[in-house]
């Protein structure tokens, strides 16, 4: 076998060079300096990706290990300072705060429960989409994706125009009785322990609710949209066999839907979760200044009042691994789950 | 010698070998048919007499012309693809022009041309329509207008007839032949369906596991088929597995007769096939090569007949236009069956067989 | 009965995705300064103050328009390139180019607004409209790779085939077949990209220096003084770029088909 194997290429190449054929020739130099102009323009492509795509980041990396110097920004070192301070804080040893840390902590928080409670309402939604016609799914589309790509300071005004105190939902309690009538059935007294109430009426501004409820309508299209492939791929007679063999609609759900959607589900979950970690405007609107997140702490750092560009993309870097962290491990929890099926 | 040569062509993806040392000859103005199972080998072997892939190794000429390093784009063979590859963003007109066009004749002349063509395949006023509002055997016909607008030398067709329904397969089959033989062109047609190839071809090739089984004339083929696998692939036949016995072949404990002497030697496994067609239901004449058989089913047809039966031969399929057939057969019932010595063919029983028995 | 059920929760679904975008846009009839809702003496001299007679908002949106017009052309021409290779060749170079140039979308955008922030310092580009289309361009470079790839995807490799028997070459080829068939899915990237751009504001906030503003970092910087009704017109604008950029897309491409649907229902 490699007898015969062995002299075949050399057979394949004899006719090639044995018809010196000009017309050949000539297009064997164009080839060649097509394949010149193909190896030059691959070089500048990966150039440009590399510098615009990567570098940043690298920068970014790079200066987290800077060292701020006081009155007149900072200088290149490789100190472990700006990590200490957001762990333990600046005077450590002498002091330690964790305020840094808590930041961190409210970052997570309203990213998790902001991409679960998007993920959870999409999720029915977008079934309900895919079993439309192709037409009405193209307009839903067109719908949501006008959503999506509104700026995040437009919706921030929506909804502070109506959760504010002085217009939208808290006149309209008030103007329409609503708030006296939960004082006098004692639902008042629960929303003012959930904290979304003063003493003369209800009140969502600053809140953890409005600051979810705004983080989570933001990413609500993206759900949609990164749901929808799934979903739609979804084979609709696998329902009707269950159907057919006697599941309700609620055991089909259960048992035949979720089930196939259990990877991107949490794909989903995790991106929006990634994508809400660096949420900045509805945090600064909507959140109690107590209960600030990483990302406007990164903002002030770097481009606000308390200039330690160092400082700030050490807490970038810190977002970054977080977000690497949470990927890691869903993929993790993906990979178990699909070896247990 | 033909128009088109290939010698020793070999083809290897990977480990596998997809053709395996073909030589053919396709001689000026016939229609070849390259007949086979998928994955024979038979599309790749019309991909590289188009251009469209390299062999690995041996030679394709044309008319004594070396042309196995020259690209699709420079051999302008004309080809119809399986599911046609009509461009969908040109109108059919466009579609037909295109090889005039990138070729650079003017745009006024390409057009005319392509409405000749339009004209020849009776799609006359369809030019300026979208490949999209075609029906099947419509896009098939812009296909083939569409390949022959360059005068190829060769005219290649890939399963043709694969995207189209049973009853325009016939009539398109037709077609296609008196279209080739009114333009004299050398083509050559990859089907795996054995009518079409006898329907249209000059000549069939037959391929199995990347190789040439036989080629030749349809009627030769069918009647002389020069492998069992042939046999069995083109027509209908029943194997019935033995060994050679002094100039007979036993099969179990019955000696069936050829018209000469089997040449295999005494003790060799053969292998013996029988056309339905041939089988007579009857008890008169010489009682040679003649056994009992239980009718197990009866596949009514109109024009024929198919009597299932169990024999000692094993199970065999008797084909009987009706008035020949024995009044009122029926399930269960027993029959007396001839083999006609004339009738019978023998091959070597294939090795595969062998282990399996 | 769960049918009903299901087009409830449909219907529900969209009020609560208009309610705040109707409420900024109503707020923009406003007749005074201040933004109520309802609004009070409605009128729509807002919309002259947006569009032509304030220079903060008039400027802002010219650069608005010339960095989404710039920055989307900029990453079509460099998603292009990038998904032909990995089309034509499926090397491993051309997937691993095209991951990286979708890092940037994927990471939370203040921390690349951060590194593109130190990038244009270095280079001295800091606070230049070009900085801002650059960076945008880079930012959005993921959305045509997407589509043109799943446009050229869509290709049936026969077309290119029947094209090379009728005499085409590669270059031939690219011009006659794949260029025409990709263009609704190239176009498609370039509107995802321009509206995306046309929205954004933490990277532009970072890249710009507060050298030049686009609407959205306008809106943005001036978000701590309160809003104006002005603004609103401004959110309006958006909305309706966005719907007609998005229905021209599915009126002209496939969009289900372009957000990943599966092909044999329809």
């Amino acid at each position: 076998m490699s007898v015969v194997g062995h002299p075949e290429p050399a057979m394949a190449e004899s006719p090639r060079k044995a018809r010196a054929d000009a017309v050949q020739a000539a297009d064997d130099r164009g080839a060649l300096g097509h394949r010149f102009l193909r190896a030059g323009v691959t070089t500048l492509i990966w150039c440009v990706v590399l510098f615009l795509c990567v570098v940043p980041l690298g920068l970014v990396v790079a200066i987290s290990f800077g060292h701020k110097v006081e009155g007149a920004g900072w200088e290149w070192a490789f100190t472990f300072e700006n990590y200490y301070r957001f762990l333990v804080g600046a005077n450590w040893p002498a002091e330690t705060t964790f305020l840094y840390l808590t930041q961190l902590y409210w970052s997570m928080r309203y990213a998790v429960v902001a991409s679960v409670l998007a993920v959870a309402t999409a999720l029915p939604f977008t079934y309900l989409l895919t079993r439309q016609s192709r037409r009405a799914q193209a307009r839903w589309l067109v719908f949501l994706l006008t959503s999506l790509s509104l700026s995040e300071v437009f919706i921030v005004m929506g909804w502070d125009i109506i959760l504010s105190n002085n217009s939208g939902l808290p006149v309209l309690f008030s103007a329409s009785g609503l708030t006296d009538w939960m004082k006098a059935t004692g639902w008042f007294d629960v929303l003012r322990d959930w904290g979304l109430a003063s003493p003369r009426n209800v009140k969502f501004k600053t809140s953890e609710f409005a600051t979810v409820l705004t983080m989570s309508y933001l990413v609500w299209p993206y759900a949609v949209i990164l749901l929808y492939p799934a979903l739609s791929r979804l084979d609709p007679s696998m329902a009707e066999a269950a159907r057919t063999m006697g599941a309700r609609p609620w055991t089909v759900a259960r048992t035949v839907i979720l089930p196939a959607v259990r990877l991107p589900l949490m794909g989903t979950a995790l991106l929006l979760f990634v994508f809400l970690l660096g949420g900045y405007v509805a945090v600064t609107v909507f959140a109690d200044p107590a209960k600030q997140t990483t990302a406007v702490s990164v903002f002030e750092h770097v481009r606000g009042s308390t200039l330690n560009a160092p400082f700030g993309a050490a807490q970038s870097v810190i977002l970054l691994v977080t977000a690497a962290a949470f990927l890691v491990l869903g993929q993790r929890l993906s990979r178990r789950s699909e070896g247990a099926s | 010698m033909g128009v088109l040569a290939l010698s020793t062509i070999r083809k290897d993806y990977g480990e596998t070998r997809a053709v395996d040392d073909v030589t053919l000859d396709f001689p000026e103005g016939e229609l070849t048919a390259l007949l086979g199972p998928s994955g024979c080998g038979k599309t790749t072997l019309l991909r590289m007499i188009a251009g469209l892939e390299a062999p690995s190794r041996g030679t394709i000429a044309l008319r004594g012309r070396d042309i196995t390093q020259l690209p699709a784009h420079r051999r302008k063979f004309g080809m119809v693809f399986q599911n046609f590859a009509l461009f969908p963003h040109l109108s059919v007109r466009e579609n037909v022009a295109y090889a005039l066009t990138i070729g650079g004749t003017a745009r006024a002349e390409a057009a005319a041309r392509a409405d000749r063509l339009l004209d020849l395949v009776q799609l006359s006023g369809y030019g300026d329509r979208r490949t999209g509002q075609l029906s099947g055997g419509q896009r098939q016909r812009v296909a083939i207008a569409r390949a022959l607008a360059q005068e190829p030398e060769v005219f290649l067709l890939d399963e043709p007839m694969s995207a189209l329904d049973a009853k325009l397969r016939e009539e398109m089959q037709v077609e296609l032949r008196l279209l080739q033989q009114r333009l004299g062109i050398t083509t050559i047609v990859v089907t795996h369906d054995q009518r079409e190839a006898m329907t249209m071809a000059d000549r069939i090739v037959v391929m199995s596991a990347g190789r040439v089984e036989q080629a030749g004339s349809p009627q030769d083929i069918y009647r002389w088929p020069a492998t069992a696998f042939v046999a069995g692939f083109i027509g209908r036949a029943n194997f019935m597995d033995g060994v050679a016995d002094q100039g007979r072949v036993m099969v179990g404990d019955v000696a069936l007769s050829l018209p000469e002497p089997v040449k295999f030697l005494s003790g060799s496994p053969v292998r013996l096939t029988c056309r339905p067609e041939a089988i007579r239901l009857e008890a008169a004449g010489v009682p040679l090569n003649r056994v009992q058989g239980t009718v197990t089913f009866v596949r009514d047809l109109g024009p024929v007949r198919d009597i299932h039966l169990d024999t000692v031969l094993g199970k065999i399929v008797a084909e009987q236009t009706p008035d020949h057939s024995l009044p009122g057969i029926q399930v269960g019932q027993t029959v007396h069956l001839t083999l006609p010595p004339e009738a019978l063919r023998i091959y070597p029983r294939p090795r595969t067989a062998m282990a399996a028995a | 009965m769960l049918r009903v059920f299901g087009h409830l929760f449909m219907a529900l679904a969209a009020i609560v995705v208009v309610l705040p975008i109707a409420v900024v846009c109503s707020a923009a009839l406003n007749g005074g300064r201040t933004m109520y809702f309802p609004p009070e003496d409605p009128t729509l001299a807002r919309f002259t103050e947006f569009f032509v007679s304030e220079p903060v908002w008039t400027r802002a949106l010219a650069n608005s328009v010339i960095v989404a017009l710039g920055s989307s052309t900029l990453a079509v021409l460099l998603a292009w390139p990038i998904c032909y290779r990995l089309w034509k060749s499926g090397s491993r170079h051309s997937a691993t180019l095209a991951a990286l140039g979708s890092i940037p979308f994927a990471l939370p955008p203040i921390v690349f607004g951060v590194g593109l922030g130190f990038f244009w310092a270095f280079l001295g580009g800091l606070g230049s409209i070009w900085a801002g289309i650059v960076s945008h361009a880079a930012l959005f470079l993921a959305l045509p790779l997407v589509t043109i790839s799943i446009g050229l995807q869509a290709i049936d490799r026969a077309h290119l085939d029947a094209a090379a028997t009728m005499g085409a070459t590669d270059g031939v080829i690219f011009r006659t077949i794949v260029l025409p068939q990709t263009l609704p899915y190239t176009i498609s990237g370039f509107f995802f990209a321009l509206v995306l751009s046309f929205n954004e504001f933490i990277v532009m906030f970072f890249v710009s220096a507060s050298a030049f503003a686009t609407v959205t970092l306008q809106i943005f910087n001036s978000l701590r003084n309160g809003y104006t009704p002005t603004m609103a017109v401004a959110a309006v604008a958006f909305i309706a770029v966005s719907i007609a950029v998005f229905s021209a897309v599915a009126r002209w491409g496939d969009l289900p088909r372009l957000m990943g649907a599966d092909q044999s229902r329809h």
